[in-house]
């Protein structure tokens, strides 16, 4: 095999990566200090798909469109993030697993017939906004130009989560709360509040890489679901919580699938899956998680 | 121990009486009074990429019953039609096939969406002796493998269809030798790419099929299967990626320049194109199941006018199939003279039938339909605000069905008798 072969497959990958990471940074920092399994998130992320189509459609506007339909399709996704975490996970924070479970598994099915029920079932579809529109020769083989702003995205969000966490004072009570609640509360610091914004700053990731996707791909129904299986996936390997987890996690899905298809294309979806069963036997809790307390 | 066993085999002497109790009262039900609605059970996906098709399905159904009952019904009986959701399940599909049989009292059935979810309704209204008919669910096993009386088919089977398509990207690119396919990993992706490689060995003679992606149902990203694909340089590719997968696929494959490099056939029909507007690519191949472009004949474009009227909108293939569904159900029950199962079932086989796709039967050996199969090139066209077809090719389901021989075949290693 080739060596542009393997670095256009390599490339996919890569690009596939970046979008899973987008995704899944938001369910692994919720989880990191809300310490809730968020089934919905990949509920936000279609919603916000959808949310970006219709604002896209509304907006008419040649160039920007796109960018200011994504900006604000995820800030009424960090609006619904405080509804839901105000109404619903505020109370749940207490409880175990299984009812955290339930109640966000709810949330999908609730927004799922939103979906359903206000933009039907038609297949719906961004172009690809300009500059973006093209492909890029890398080594003499084709790259399209939006797989490179996914990329670029993805890594500023990582730039911007690492900075939030490590070099913040937000940070540092983000990560103290993950530590030890009371502590912190004992410090005086409101932790409803606190929670509030990291819920919100997660739905918000939420919407953005849904309004991303969007001219990517097809906006429909059952995006919701699919995501989130391979978020799962992503944040078990990676370690729950952890961010360099989450990115090491998207890097390996994204290329044992992409090269997967390659050689046996049959098994690329049970290869990811053969990788997470082996993860889970050696390190339970993840390649870069921390064994629960 | 012993209570718990008592009690066991109690509620299984039960079950088994109530259960025969429902079914004797669904047989008594059938002779009812000859004034009654005829009522139609229509059971559709509406889940997924299957939503939208089984939606168009019942506007095709509705505006058709319309039409009949406005003209006085069919025996002078006004229809009915209850629409029910297998919700994509296949648990649902067949409790909901049942609730409707049982206590709905259907007539007849319509659907389903998925080729998944009609062979497990089959079983079950086979069992209870009624008649159904698929308007968009197309595999080949409903009507081959697992044969059965009590089903009829109106849409190109996944053979046809694949055969059909098959010989048209073989008549658009004779010179090509070495093939890839690309196909949802599902009934339907792997019956139609079986199809493609029986035909494509015998229109090709040393043909290589070098690489076969099976894409899951609902896929979002095809990167990685489009590197791959280009990387074994093909001379051609066969899909049978729908809806939006299929959006998806060409809006990622296009910075490749993919459809500049490799000739491409794939379902392309109305609601794609629509979708994919200006990203639609020009000069790729398409095979559809008959909607107006594709069939631009009086009666189609008469019922074109109407869809508009209804719903605002074009009508795509499966409102079309449903339409003349519905209207096939009629000519049979006219000819039986009655809506007894077994006398309808036996007006349908081989009654000439002509419905918006122009004239075919119903085959009596498989109950399989000599429905056209469509196959075109993407273009613009002035008439309309979407890219459509040029270069429209419509073959006669005589010419690609399977023949009886092969059927026979077929059923002697699945163990159907007839």
């Amino acid at each position: 095999m080739s060596f542009d072969v393997l670095f256009s497959q390599f490339m996919s990958g890569i690009a596939r990566a970046a979008l899973l990471f987008l995704v899944a940074s938001g369910l692994s920092l919720t989880f990191g200090v809300l310490r809730v399994l968020n089934f919905a998130h990949g509920s936000l992320y279609m919603l916000g798909a959808f949310l970006s189509y219709s604002i896209w459609k509304f907006l008419l506007m040649p160039v920007l469109g796109f960018y200011l339909a994504a900006i604000i399709a995820a800030l009424i996704m960090g609006a619904v993030g405080i509804l839901i975490e105000y109404v619903l996970l505020r109370r749940l924070y207490a409880r175990g697993w299984p009812e955290q479970l339930l109640a966000t598994y709810a949330i999908v099915l609730i927004i799922m017939d939103l979906v359903k029920w206000a933009w039907g079932g038609e297949f719906l579809s961004i172009p690809r906004p300009k500059p973006f529109t093209g492909a890029v020769l890398l080594f003499g083989f084709p790259f399209p130009s939006y797989n490179f702003f996914v990329i670029l995205l993805g890594l500023g969000l990582l730039v911007f989560l690492w900075w939030l966490i490590y070099k913040t004072r937000f940070g540092d009570i983000i990560r103290a709360a993950a530590h030890d609640r009371e502590m912190v509360s004992a410090l005086g610091i409101p932790i409803p509040w606190l929670f509030t914004w990291i819920f919100v700053l997660g739905a918000f990731i939420a919407g953005l890489s849904g309004a991303v996707t969007a001219p990517f791909g097809s906006v429909a129904l059952g995006m919701d679901i699919e995501i989130i299986i391979e978020c799962f996936a992503v944040v078990v390997i990676g370690g729950m919580g952890s961010l360099p987890g989450t990115l090491l996690g998207s890097f390996i899905v994204g290329e044992v699938y992409a090269f997967g298809i390659m050689l046996k294309p049959e098994l690329a979806i049970a290869f990811i899956f053969m990788v997470m069963a082996v993860v889970l036997i050696i390190r339970p809790w993840g390649i870069f998680g921390r064994p629960e307390r | 121990m012993k209570k718990i066993a008592i009690l066991s085999v109690l509620v299984f002497v039960f079950s088994i009486v109530s259960v025969s109790m429902v079914m004797a009262q669904a047989k008594k039900a059938a002779p009812a009074s000859t004034k009654e609605p005829i009522k139609l059970g229509v059971i559709y996906d509406f889940v997924g990429g299957c939503h939208m098709y089984s939606e168009t399905g019942v506007k095709g159904i509705k505006i058709a019953l319309d039409e009949i009952n406005a003209k006085g019904g069919i025996l002078g009986r006004k229809l009915d039609f209850i629409v029910r959701d297998t919700e994509g399940k296949a648990d649902v599909a067949v409790r909901e096939t049942k609730d409707l049989i049982l206590r709905e009292k259907v007539h007849f059935l319509i659907g389903p969406c998925s080729s998944g979810m009609g062979l497990a309704m089959q079983v079950i209204h086979s069992e209870y002796k009624v008649l159904r008919i698929s308007a968009i669910a197309n595999t080949e096993a409903m009507t081959v493998d697992k044969f059965s009386p009590y089903f009829v088919q109106v849409v190109p089977n996944t053979y046809m269809e694949a055969i059909a398509a098959t010989r048209y990207l073989h008549k658009k690119v004779p010179t090509a030798k070495k093939f890839c396919t690309i196909a949802p990993d599902y009934e339907f992706g792997r019956r139609e790419e079986a199809a493609f490689e029986e035909e494509i060995k015998r229109l090709v003679p040393g043909v290589e099929i070098l690489y076969q992606a099976w894409p899951k149902l609902g896929e979002k990203d095809f990167t990685a299967f489009i590197t791959a694909i280009m990387a074994k340089k093909p001379d051609a590719v066969h899909s049978s990626l729908f809806g939006g997968d299929l959006v998806s696929f060409t809006k990622q494959a296009a910075p490749y320049g993919f459809f500049q490099s490799v000739p491409f056939i794939a379902l392309y029909d109305f609601p794609v194109l629509l979708a994919l507007g200006p990203d639609a690519p020009e000069g790729t191949f398409g095979f559809g199941r008959g909607c107006f472009f594709m069939d631009p004949n009086p009666k189609m474009m008469e019922f074109v006018e109407k869809f508009r009227k209804f719903t605002g909108t074009y009508p795509d293939a499966w409102a079309v199939q449903n339409y003349d569904a519905i209207y096939l159900l009629k000519a049979a029950i006219e000819k039986a003279k009655t809506i007894e199962t077994e006398a309808v079932i036996k007006a349908i086989e081989g009654m000439p039938f002509e419905g918006l796709r122009q004239k075919f039967t119903i085959r009596p050996l498989d109950h399989m339909g000599t429905v056209p199969c469509y196959q075109g090139t993407i273009a613009k066209d002035p008439n309309y605000p979407f890219k459509i077809w040029k270069d429209i090719t419509r073959v006669p389901g005589e010419q690609v069905i399977r023949p009886e021989a092969s059927v026979r075949e077929i059923w002697k290693k699945t163990g159907v008798t007839r």
